[in-house]
């Protein structure tokens, strides 16, 4: 190794560890881009019945006289099969992409990372049997996992929700199983199983720290991941059902009318687009500032 | 001047990272002269590593930027060569040796194949062909250069299979390989034990008078400067602050850093060491009473076979109360597995350790034996959690052990006045600090719960020399202060000679020798020590009067060659 040039001249000041990941996050303008699409999508989300230019588009509201047309000044993304503003859709159907987003990684991440930590500082016969169930379910291929759940119950945003959250933990195990596999061999954990530290403190004091970065980055990317594979659902008619505005759903919909109504299908596929592009933009952004590697 | 191999001058660069450019070579001036020896000496940071990536080119530029000067190889300014010529010169001009033989290495491929990929491409570069076996026998003859006759075996070899020293005397063959005029050397055998560093100095040495090598060595370690050098360059802080021949710097160093430099390193042997007085404590701290511990574990799948390592074999030790005991011994002597037995982290597999007085297996585990024994670990950077502050840290201890928790911040605080810390450091993170402080408040925290015995597990081998012996100052007064107990374990006998008062010598998992340090030192018995202690380098013509001579027969007969395979 090399020692590093680490001579400083004396009218240079030191720049804390803050100050660092925040200059490389700056100067990565795709994080930054990325970031930008994470807050109009929020926003554009949360405010939708305020933004959107004909919220009642979000029901079943039917406006025949406007059906399928193209984008205007109007109507910026064109009006669907019964005359309902795009646009507005949209920006409600983010409402479902987010709430989907936060209700699958909040249960999975959390369950996921404690199984990790578990099996990873057990060991033995926990560990195997942790870590090989965790195999298992990545073994199963999503979709047919997916359809399997939701025609067992039946199909809404909910089971959808269900059976996205069911497979997605595992994904966390393994990173966080590593992550802290590498930190036991580490002296600061035999340190503080020789002052005589509890299971819980070196489990979420000495490991989970230093695990935060990584789950940060894999779940902003994550986010992006969840969105799509919803959408997916609700593109087979697994997901959100009709009226409530649906990416998926609305996708779905508008592709009987390809290619003469473009914008009906295109559109949302769009939405779908920026919406993830944000949230894996801002994922590479926090890999890139944090230093982690997945 | 016909035969200046290599000019550095008037060299000035920097850096750029964050936005900000810092100066790390200031004004550089050196040069080489065919068949000379000369080493770059300075601390960690100095500046020593970079001005050899500068010479050989593979500075990262971004961010590094050279401002001013020029770099001359025979004549030819390398600055501004094109990438193609300056890749040319690599390995047939100037060869570099890297300090760690195992990272140096792909693991995954043979050793044929890796020296071969260097012959090939340089053949390419020089528009030369060579066929396949006219290689493999010119990279035999190489080995044989490095003294390895066996190339044959060593070439089908995977990195893995062979030793340390092995793989050193491998890697400075890859650099031979394209017969380069200038090697440069950066911490040769550094990461090796002591007598094998003493094997491929000696072999380095040869190689400059029989090959006609012009060697640029670049070390901290001023015994191996002593021994490897015509002319020294001290480096601090990106300035060469003094130069002369060798015997000129170690006579008389002018430059007060040079002067620090060479006080800082621990006599062996003479006048200026250090004798610690027996503590005259009856009692015993430790007795340890024919410990072994043999690592067995299971390899194969179908056929599984038991792998069994003897660690520690038929130990016995007694440790009287404010003894600063030393376990020498090189790596993978057992003395780590010992230190962890004493702290309760592997349980002998026969054998008794009795610690202040209570039998090890019915006290390991509980508060008490925690109050009793504690550890000071070798690397601050891993001993400490990076994502969690010092206060935190300290804390650990004291929560487990029964403090009140209105009470830890006083504690804290005293603690830190104790390793010689501002108060202040309490909220900071591991990353802000430097490596010495981070082993104090390693040490710090080993205390929080006044144990009786500390081990200490190589506490200053991660830290400069300079450093090195602040800490131990520190450890010294923390002794007389709490009247603590030492179980010290290094590979470093200059620094035991002046540290502790009794030592043991382990060697394959026995001691082979144990004592007064005075005694040991000045009359060694057991040849493996006389082999130990003449392998060390040290610094004055004194020093290498009084240490043990060994002979080659001698040395041989104790310890394993590096230049034939084993198994």
């Amino acid at each position: 190794m090399n020692d590093g040039p680490m001579i400083k001249d004396e009218t240079v000041r030191t720049l804390s560890s803050g100050q660092m990941a925040w200059y490389r996050f700056k100067y990565n303008p795709s994080a930054l881009v990325g970031v930008f699409i994470i807050i109009s999508v929020i926003i554009g989300a949360i405010f939708a019945p305020w933004l959107a230019p004909s919220p009642e588009s979000a029901g079943a509201h039917v406006d025949f006289l406007n059906r399928h047309s193209p984008p205007s000044g109007v109507y910026l993304m064109g009006t669907d099969n019964v005359g309902r503003d795009i646009f507005s859709r949209v920006l409600f159907g983010y409402r479902v992409s987010l709430g989907l987003v936060v209700g699958v990684l909040g249960i999975a991440v959390p369950f996921g990372v404690l199984l990790g930590l578990t099996a990873a500082y057990a060991g033995g016969w926990t560990e195997w049997v942790i870590m090989r169930f965790t195999d298992v379910m990545l073994a199963i291929p999503p979709l047919a996992m997916a359809l399997a759940v939701t025609a067992v119950l039946s199909p809404n945003l909910v089971n959808a929700m269900i059976a996205i959250t069911l497979l997605w933990w595992t994904w966390h195990t393994r990173l966080i199983y590593r992550i802290a596999k590498g930190q036991m061999a580490e002296d600061y954990v035999e340190a503080a199983k020789v002052s005589g530290a509890s299971h819980v403190h070196i489990l979420f004091r000495e490991l989970l720290p230093n695990c935060i970065s990584a789950i940060a980055v894999k779940t902003s990317l994550d986010a992006g991941f969840v969105i799509l594979f919803g959408a997916a659902l609700s593109f087979l008619g697994l997901g959100v059902q009709p009226p409530t505005p649906d990416l998926g759903t609305m996708v779905s919909t508008g592709s009987e009318y390809l290619p003469e109504y473009w914008w009906e299908a295109l559109m949302p596929g769009f939405a779908i687009l920026y919406v993830i592009l944000g949230f894996n933009l801002l994922g590479d952004g926090l890999r890139d500032m944090m230093d982690v590697e997945l | 001047m016909s035969n200046r191999i290599l000019e550095v001058s008037d060299l000035d660069l920097s850096f750029t990272t964050y936005g900000q450019r810092t100066k790390v070579l200031h004004n550089l001036n050196f040069h080489l002269d065919a068949g000379e020896r000369v080493s770059l000496i300075g601390q960690s940071g100095s500046g020593k590593t970079v001005t050899m990536r500068t010479i050989i080119g593979t500075l990262p530029m971004p961010p590094g930027k050279v401002e001013n000067g020029s770099i001359r190889y025979e004549g030819r300014e390398l600055l501004t060569l094109s990438r193609k010529q300056r890749n040319r010169l690599k390995g047939t001009g100037i060869s570099i040796v890297l300090q760690d033989p195992l990272l140096s290495f792909n693991p995954v491929l043979t050793i044929h194949r890796q020296m071969d990929d260097i012959v090939r491409y340089a053949d390419m570069r020089n528009n030369k062909s060579r066929s396949r076996s006219a290689r493999r026998s010119h990279i035999i003859d190489t080995l044989k250069k490095v003294q390895l006759s066996d190339g044959e075996h060593i070439l089908g070899s995977y990195p893995m299979q062979l030793s340390g020293g092995m793989r050193q005397r491998v890697l400075i063959g890859m650099s031979l390989l394209n017969n380069p005029r200038l090697l440069i050397a950066d911490e040769p055998g550094t990461a090796l034990d002591v007598t094998t560093q003493q094997e491929i100095l000696n072999l380095l040495n040869t190689l400059v008078s029989e090959e006609g090598l012009t060697l640029l060595l670049i070390t901290h370690n001023l015994g191996v400067v002593r021994e490897m050098a015509d002319r020294v360059y001290v480096m601090q802080k990106g300035r060469i602050v003094e130069q002369g021949t060798r015997d000129e710097i170690f006579a008389s160093p002018k430059h007060p850093y040079t002067l620090e430099l060479m006080n800082s390193v621990l006599p062996l042997y003479g006048d200026k060491v250090v004798d610690v007085a027996d503590t005259h404590h009856e009692e015993n701290a430790i007795e340890i009473r024919g410990v072994n511990k043999i690592f067995s574990r299971k390899i194969g799948i179908i056929r599984r076979k038991t792998e069994v390592n003897h660690a520690v074999k038929e130990v016995s030790l007694d440790i009287s109360r404010g003894d600063i005991f030393g376990i020498a011994g090189e790596s993978g002597s057992g003395k780590t597995t010992l230190a962890k037995i004493l702290l309760g982290l592997h349980k002998p597999n026969s054998g008794d350790v009795t610690i202040d007085n209570q039998n090890l297996d019915g006290f390991q585990g509980s508060t008490e034996f925690r109050k009793t024994v504690q550890i000071v670990y070798q690397n601050p950077g891993s001993s400490l959690n990076p994502r969690r502050t010092v206060a935190d840290q300290l804390k650990v201890p004291l929560k487990f052990t029964g403090f009140s928790p209105e009470n830890y911040h006083a504690r804290i605080e005293e603690l830190l006045d104790m390793v010689e810390l501002p108060r202040s450091y309490a909220s900071m993170y591991p990353h802000e600090l430097s490596g010495g402080q981070k082993q104090r408040v390693a040490i710090a925290r080993a205390l929080s719960c006044h144990p009786k015995i500390l081990v200490l597990d190589e506490p200053t081998s991660a830290l400069d020399v300079l450093i090195q012996n602040s800490v131990i100052n520190l450890l010294h007064r923390l002794r007389d202060e709490f009247d603590l107990t030492y179980v010290f374990i290094s590979h470093d006998l200059s620094l035991m000679r002046n540290f502790c008062n009794r030592v043991a010598i382990m060697f394959r998992g026995e001691i082979c020798e144990q004592g007064r340090t005075r005694d040991i030192f000045a009359n060694p018995q057991h040849p493996y020590t006389r082999a130990l202690l003449s392998s060390i380098p040290v610094i004055t013509a004194e020093e290498e009067r009084l240490k043990p001579v060994v002979s080659k027969a001698e040395r041989d007969a104790v310890l394993t060659t590096t230049t034939e395979l084993t198994d």
